[in-house]
Formats: C-alpha cells, structure tokens, sequence
C-alpha cells in the first residue's frame, strides 16, 4: 500500500485518489496567476493545521513578509503564529539570495532536512532555482540529485514551475518527466474574471482522475469541484506524459 | 603563482586527462589505472594541479580493508586564456551549489 500525504485541499485529495504519494516530488505548472503559490501556502498550512505535520517553504519570489500577507488574505489567520513557532521554515527570498550566495543557505537548508524535523516542502520555485546551473545537463543532474535529497529525507514537495499550459498544444519541459507527479493550473479569462481549472496529469504509484476539475481561489484558499467536470479535452490515453 | 606557471602546470603530460577525470572524487590509484599513467606520475600531477587550486582534495575516505584514501576532484569548469592586453589565465570555478548538492547526494548513497 502506497503511503499518501494529504494536500488537505477540498476535492484535490480525491482526484489524487487520496493524496500525494508520500516522499515523492511533484511539479505544480502554470502561468503567472494560476494559483501555484497559494496551492504551496496551503498545502504547508493544511500539514500544521489538520495533519500535525512541519513544514518548509522556500521563496525566490517573495519574502516573509509578503508571503505571511498572501497566506492571511486567504484567511490562513494562524501561518505567523506557525512560522514564529517553528512548525512552518521559511527561507524566503532574502535569505535564499543573500549576498548572492545561495550556496551558503542550500548548506542551512540540508542541515534542516537532515533532522527529519519536516515532513512537507514547497519551493517556489523550481525555475528560480534552475538559474543556478550553467546548462540543462546540470539542471537536469541537480534536480535529480536535489529530489532524492528530499525523498531520502522524507520529505513530500511541491515544487512550482513557470510553465504555460496550453492544451493541446502543451510543450511539456524534460522537468516534467524529472518529477514523480505533475499538477498543471489553468485559468482562462471570462467576462467576469476567470475561470480556473486544475489538471493532475501524472503521478507515480497512483491511479488518479486526469480530467480537467474546475477549482475556485476565495477565503479558505482553493477548493476543487470534483464533481463538476466542465469539460474533458483529453482522455487518459491521450496525456502526454 | 604567476599565469605562466599555471599554464605549464596545465601543459605537463596526464594534467588535463587527470583535471578531465575528477568530474566526481577520484583516488591516485584510480587515476593511475583509469589513465595509464605510472603512479608516481600521478601523485606528482595530483601534488601540481593541488598547489594550484585546480585540484582539490576532497575527503579521506574509508578503503574497504579500513584504509583512508585520499580523493580528489577537479575545483575547475574551466580555464581561459587572454592574450589581448597581457597574458592573463582566467579560472573558472566549479560552482559551489552543485558541489553542496553533490556531497549531500553522496553522503545518500553511502548511507
């Protein structure tokens, strides 16, 4: 029986068939906007909250305070109270670029890892993080290298990826194939807004639902319509991954 | 050390098939064998290629009949040449991060 962390997200859980594999990495794809860092903010909030377990977040993107601004817009009210008590990591931009000297943070972050003190991880994101090797053989080694680190250490990851998906004409990066899992989110504009969707293409050791769900960001954070299913472009045997 | 130095340190027969092969941590005795090149050879280039910062020695690790092997690895990606105002050799260091990445990777699978 394969060991599933739970996302603690209404309806994703269920599309995943339960969850996340455990100790597995899994890229969450998607333009700017999608939702990619609010699934990572929940995901780590939802493991102290409702499952007990600790968590790290590393932002390229964003410093602490503006990540503890994101997550209580969406009403996450106790993610300070986390972070001031340990249970929630961040290294946030500050940190992670400090001095231009990331090496130095990557030595903290592996010390942290090395307890087994967490159970969660998000980096956001792995495009950011790819900046640091000179070409896309060194990429691909080092992200190799770097899940395995984290699976070795028991940790279940998401780590958010810059990455249009646009059906069907998706080009799909080698880091796709790299990951255990791939979550691709979609937002397409409306009169009134847009409307967001959320496709689990692939996940390893599960057999999961790989229709398109339609999915909401409001208070509370995202929730999936599970049952709702607006529309299918493609069939399981159609996915390119 | 001046660059010319450098450049003859680069220059002796087996430096750059050594440098070549240190992509991960390897011993003298390795390179010796992996190279053809006769040991005594070999612990010299290593002891040149070392006091120059091109090699490095990387850990002492544990034989299996208990011995501590010393292994080295290349602190290079590249070197550069200039020749435009005056000789200048440019040495291009391994990145650190993937240094970082690559011993905690190791450190895995030994353990």
């Amino acid at each position: 029986m394969v060991e599933l962390t739970k996302t603690g997200i209404d309806g994703l859980d269920e599309i995943l068939n339960g969850g996340i594999v455990r100790n597995s990495t899994t890229l969450v794809s998607g333009n700017p906007g999608a939702g990619k860092s609010v699934l990572g903010l929940q995901y780590i909030y939802n493991g102290v909250e409702m499952f007990d377990e600790k968590g790290i977040y590393l932002s390229f993107e964003e410093d602490e305070e503006d990540l503890r601004e994101a997550a209580e817009s969406i009403g996450f009210e106790n993610w300070q109270d986390h972070v001031d008590e340990g249970a929630i990591k961040i290294y946030d931009k500050q940190v992670l670029l400090r001095e231009n000297d990331f090496s130095a943070s990557l030595e903290l972050l592996l010390d942290d890892l090395d307890g087994e003190e967490y159970q969660r991880l998000v980096l956001d994101s792995l495009t950011m993080f790819q900046l640091f090797f000179d070409n896309e053989r060194e990429q691909r080694t080092y992200l190799l290298k770097f899940t395995d680190i984290l699976s070795e250490n028991n940790l279940t990851t998401l780590m958010t990826n810059e990455q249009g998906a646009i059906f069907p004409e998706t080009e799909i990066g080698l880091e796709n194939f790299l990951t255990d899992g791939n979550i691709f989110l979609l937002q397409t504009p409306t009169d009134s807004g847009v409307n967001r969707y959320v496709w689990v293409a692939k996940m390893r050791k599960q057999n999961i639902d790989t229709d398109i769900f339609p999915m909401e960001i409001s208070q509370g954070g995202i929730t999936v319509h599970e049952n709702a299913s607006a529309f299918s472009m493609m069939n399981e045997d159609d996915a390119p991954l | 050390m001046s660059s010319v130095d450098l450049l003859q340190t680069l220059g002796n027969k087996y430096s750059a098939e050594i440098l070549d092969a240190t992509d991960e941590p390897r011993s003298a005795q390795e390179l010796s064998d992996e190279l053809e090149i006769p040991i005594a050879t070999c612990y010299r280039r290593i002891d040149e290629l070392t006091e120059h910062d091109l090699l490095e020695l990387h850990d002492n690790i544990l034989s299996d009949d208990r011995r501590r092997i010393k292994v080295y690895r290349r602190n290079v990606d590249a070197v550069r040449v200039e020749f435009d105002e005056e000789l200048t050799v440019d040495i291009e260091q391994r990145s650190e991060v993937t240094n970082r990445l690559d011993e905690a990777w190791r450190t895995l699978s030994e353990g």
